[in-house]
């Protein structure tokens, strides 16, 4: 799927075809691995989504995004299955022809998409055990909750 | 009243209460929360779950308050995590 992928990702190579003679601003931003949350020790995570969905509603909000910030360009692709430490998970790149629309709309996206998109989390800790969903990024701005909501605990 | 079976598809930590695929039986002009609902009284270990999932239909969320109309498959949506 466009927005979703089960092998590396390359944003080197996704960030060399975002040339664009009207773009004065392109911004990369990379969501990678971490070896540790919390204070666990993370092993590597793996992501799960509803797939025909996440992608549909990725698509949308490039598209509400362009339309919004008055971009030239946007893209976003997501890892699916395991992401190993310093792995890529996630690759949002806006292209605008100012800095301001291509940061601001850079962080619109990837908070759409971490807080909307049926997208999951998988993480494995060094000690065996695992858990579901514990990023708790689900703030936007103002560091208030967008939404209260519980984190699962696998076994 | 006329009840109908709904399969439920689960993802992520649901499939701790569910698996993947569980089906309820509610009665024909119950809401979306009626799904939850009977997902609560098959599982109560997911009761404290259950209120902060979604639910989607068609690849898109409807609301619980909305009545279930002719799908026959739901998916349930727990907290995004991605990124």
């Amino acid at each position: 799927m466009k927005h979703l992928q089960y092998t590396d990702l390359n944003y080197s190579e996704l960030f060399d075809e975002f040339r664009n003679p009207n773009s004065g601003a392109v911004v990369l931003f990379s969501g990678e691995v971490r070896d540790n949350n919390k204070g666990r020790e993370v092993t590597h995570l793996e992501y799960e989504a509803y797939e025909p969905m996440a992608n549909k509603m990725i698509d949308e909000i490039l598209l509400e995004a362009v339309s919004r910030f008055n971009l030239n360009q946007a893209v976003c692709v997501h890892r699916l299955g395991r992401v190993e430490i310093s792995g890529c998970a996630v690759v949002v790149i806006t292209g605008a022809g100012h800095r301001k629309e291509a940061y601001d709309a850079n962080q619109f996206i990837i908070d759409k998409v971490k807080n909307e998109v049926p997208i999951w989390k998988h993480e494995f800790f060094t000690d065996g055990t695992s858990e579901w969903g514990q990023n708790c990024d689900c703030v936007i701005g103002t560091g208030e909750h967008e939404h209260d909501h519980h984190h699962e605990k696998a076994e | 009243m006329d009840k109908k079976l709904i399969k439920i598809v689960c993802f992520a930590g649901l499939r701790k209460y569910f698996g993947s695929e569980t089906s309820v039986f509610v009665e024909d002009g119950a809401s979306y929360s009626g799904v939850i609902d009977a997902l609560k009284a098959l599982n109560p270990e997911a009761t404290e779950v259950l209120p902060s999932c979604r639910i989607a239909v068609n690849e898109a969320f409807v609301a619980l308050n909305e009545p279930i109309k002719n799908e026959n498959t739901i998916f349930l949506i727990p907290p995004s995590s991605g990124g």
